[in-house]
């Protein structure tokens, strides 16, 4: 059991002109964890996640991360930090090589480093022979993977992922998966958000399930069952269960008509 | 043709032109009158230029037909028939000029799934073409062809002449969009076997493209009066060349030749319809695109390198961002418009002083103006228009600045350093060519250099100030890097600290014009000192907020 947090948000309040996109939000994270954080479109996730980042400004609130304020020493805390956005709006001037060298000197990876983690990453996600080709010919997939790779190649404390595995093929899914799972083991902690339940519940531990801008249920598997009262069930009755969306099936009847 | 679908086409692509992306306003609002601005001031000049041209004509044939002048009817339409050639060959270059700015459409754009046929896209975006200035051009003549043309009973050739005009911009846009799609053909297939070599292959050609047509919307907007005139006499001996058919319709109705005027209307109507056809039949063979896989290294060669950034002592961070700053001019076609502009002023100048462009040979060495043009202004210039984009080219993937360890400072030095790079570079080329064109003495070189030196730092803070400010981080339908209004900002501020920085050395020609006497070189030296002094100022004090700028830019940072 983990007990230092890497990540605390106190009363954190968000707003876009009328729209509450996180309300007085309560959070920590505790340093090893791999928290998932799941929500329905327009919940708060992607708004919660770039908060921790300092990519968007609460207006009322404060957020730590790895024991620093966001706010006040935002670029200590992006030194630390590997993020993913959900769109890889990458340099597509640039080839991938050139992508992965550009993130590295940012955050000051020594030269021998560098080129050491480039060339094993490249080959773990089977980039090898279009890593010289610029980016604006990758696939998705493709662009996902150099995100990915950026995101890890400063070997970060805290990871904060928005829709990983989205694009990726099933190969390179399994090796996030994985990695993750060892990162974990040496304590480096990660905050994913996923639409995967499956994916949720095979490597989040805890998961917190967002909607309208809160926390309604947050907790291993086992405590989740219980906040919803649906012992023996899947993440995906839970989540459906939780953010009201559960009967279904008057809307599939009615596209049907 | 379904034209609705047309219609959405045509609204859909000039909507993602519009589109403003600043640091705060990051959702889409539009200010319809500002969005229609060309049009409606087009309207309103066409239809005071008609009423004041009715006015003068009025005056001017008061007494009757001068003599040796044909009556007004015909003198009129005489110069109806020059307009629609006029039109024909602006809305070329500006729609020209305007798809190399637009980044290519890509086949994994969501509008190619949709149900529209290959004729219906192909019409929506000849159509898209002509908005803005063509468009603006044609509403401007047109008001004013029939605002005066109602006070002189010519409103059926004015209307006839809207008709051929609308033609005739119809026509340059199917030409554009016909040569968009072999240029998309040829460079793909050009890109994809030449590698590495891709990259300085279209450098050099857009730059060559771009040259060309700058210095042809030159030679059009300075040189209207002689091109009009040419034209009424040369298009009815070119009756051939299919470009001055629609012109030759007006030009016979004139004369009354109605048979010859009806065979150029067919034969202009055939030929638009051809010009289309063509367009269709290239966007279906051609218009679905898939970038090129351009090879810039090849694989297993990757070794990271200190560079030559790392040994001048910038930190890592820096020189990352320096090299990316610079891998981007090189790269992004949409870049190479905004600093192609001083070797355009570069090319003008020896233009205008050999006559090329001004109709008459000046007398370089004697030209104090194209003097201090050739040195200052292209160096100027490169520093304004750098600084004001340096920002708004991260475009959308701006979130990785936000996202990146990278301070304030780190940003300034680095953006600071690729203006001002690329400004020395410029002054080193505008001044040996200053040189070897115009002869200036050696005292006159010297202070010249200087002062252009002095000028860089200064317009670079300056406008890097503007970029932070109202950078623009829109990529569709162009990237335009800053917002317009902080670019007018920009311009007035950068003329206010260079006319700073220039004062003490105009100051001394103005006295020494007044007086009739020459400058000392030591009130010469102390002059350029001064400049010196003052730039170093304005540098310090830009320099500083441009930093706060860049602050208040990663503290906002909303994505």
């Amino acid at each position: 059991m983990y007990t230092q947090a890497a990540v605390e948000l106190n009363q954190v309040t968000k707003r876009y002109n009328e729209i509450v996109a996180v309300n007085n939000l309560n959070l920590t994270v505790g340093t090893g964890e791999i928290f998932g954080l799941l929500g329905p479109n327009g919940s708060g996730k992607s708004t919660t996640l770039k908060m921790l980042l300092g990519l968007v400004t609460p207006d009322k609130g404060s957020v730590n991360v790895l024991g620093l304020d966001v706010l006040k020493q935002p670029v200590e805390v992006k030194s630390l930090v590997g993020y993913v956005p959900e769109a890889a709006n990458l340099y597509e001037f640039l080839t991938g090589i050139e992508y992965l060298d550009f993130i590295a000197d940012v955050y000051g990876v020594p030269t021998a480093e560098k080129r050491q983690r480039i060339t094993e990453y490249l080959k773990a996600f089977q980039l090898e022979g279009r890593e010289g080709d610029m980016i604006n010919s990758y696939s998705d997939g493709m662009k996902k993977k150099i995100s990915l790779i950026s995101a890890f190649i400063h070997k970060p404390k805290l990871l904060l992922l928005d829709e990983p595995l989205n694009a990726l093929d099933p190969r390179s899914a399994r090796i996030v998966k994985d990695y993750l799972q060892s990162l974990k083991v040496q304590g480096v902690t990660t905050i994913m958000s996923t639409h995967v339940l499956e994916i949720a519940q095979a490597i989040c531990d805890p998961i917190g399930i967002m909607y309208q801008g809160n926390i309604l249920a947050l907790g291993n598997m086992d405590e989740l069952r219980r906040q919803a009262s649906l012992p023996n069930s899947g993440l995906e009755d839970i989540f459906l269960k939780l953010t009201g969306t559960e009967d279904l099936r008057a809307v599939v009847e009615e596209l049907t008509r | 043709m379904n034209w609705k679908n047309v219609l959405y086409l045509v609204r859909v692509d000039r909507k993602s032109g519009r589109l403003i992306r600043g640091v705060k306003a990051t959702r889409y609002r539009e200010n319809s009158f500002v969005a229609y601005w060309p049009y409606w001031t087009a309207l309103i000049i066409g239809v005071i230029g008609g009423y004041l041209s009715n006015l003068a004509a009025s005056a001017y044939y008061s007494h009757g037909v001068p003599a040796g002048v044909k009556p007004l009817s015909i003198e009129a339409v005489s110069f109806f028939s020059v307009l629609p050639t006029l039109v024909l060959v602006v809305s070329l270059v500006f729609t020209l000029f305007q798809q190399i700015q637009i980044g290519v459409k890509v086949s994994g754009q969501v509008i190619y799934s949709l149900p529209i046929t290959w004729e219906e896209h192909a019409m929506a975006s000849i159509l898209a073409n002509l908005l803005g200035w063509p468009a603006a051009l044609v509403v401007g003549l047109s008001s004013g062809l029939i605002v005066f043309s109602a006070f002189n009973g010519l409103i059926l050739q004015a209307l006839l002449t809207v008709a051929v005009l609308l033609g005739a911009a119809f026509m340059a846009s199917s030409i554009t969009e016909s040569l968009r799609l072999i240029q998309v053909r040829f460079t793909g297939a050009v890109y994809k076997s030449s590698g590495r070599a891709a990259i300085w292959l279209r450098f050099i050609t857009y730059i060559l493209i771009i040259v060309i047509f700058y210095i042809a919307y030159f030679y059009i907007i300075y040189g209207t009066g002689a091109f009009v005139a040419n034209l009424t006499a040369a298009q009815n001996a070119v009756w051939y060349v299919p470009f001055v058919w629609p012109a030759l319709v007006v030009s016979y109705l004139a004369k009354g030749l109605y048979l010859l005027s009806l065979l150029f209307a067919v034969l202009s109507a055939l030929l638009i319809a051809g010009l289309y056809y063509l367009a269709v039949d290239l966007n279906k063979r051609y218009g679905l695109y898939e970038p090129p896989a351009i090879t810039v290294q090849k694989s297993g060669v990757y070794a990271p390198k200190t560079g030559i950034l790392g040994r001048l002592g910038f930190p890592s961070v820096e020189a990352a961002l320096i090299r990316k700053d610079l891998r981007a001019f090189t790269r992004r076609r949409e870049l190479l418009a905004s600093y192609i502009f001083p070797i355009i002023l570069i090319i003008l100048a020896i233009f205008e002083s050999v006559g090329i462009t001004s109709g008459g040979v000046t007398t370089p060495s004697a030209n104090i103006i194209y003097v201090a043009w050739m040195f200052l202004l292209p160096t100027s210039s490169m520093a304004m228009l750098l600084g004001e984009s340096l920002i708004g080219e991260e475009g959308q993937a701006v979130w990785r600045i936000y996202a990146s360890p990278i301070t304030a400072k780190n940003l300034v030095k680095s953006k600071f350093f690729v203006a001002v790079m690329f400004s020395i570079i410029i002054l080193v080329i505008s001044s040996v060519v200053g040189v070897i064109v115009y002869h200036p003495s050696l005292r006159k070189t010297i202070a010249l250099v200087l002062e252009a030196f002095f000028l860089v730092p200064a317009l670079a803070s300056v406008s890097l100030q503007v970029g932070f400010r109202g950078a623009d981080f829109s990529a569709s339908r162009r990237a335009r890097m800053v917002r317009q209004e902080w670019s007018l900002i920009g311009f007035g501020v950068s003329i206010v600290a260079g006319g700073a920085v220039l004062a003490p050395l105009l100051l001394l020609y103005g006295l020494a014009f007044l007086s009739h006497t020459s400058i000392s070189s030591l009130n010469l030296i102390i002059g350029v000192a001064v400049s010196g002094v003052i730039s170093a100022a304005i540098s310090a004090f830009f320099y500083k907020t441009d930093v706060g700028a860049a602050n208040d830019l990663l503290r906002k940072a909303e994505v």
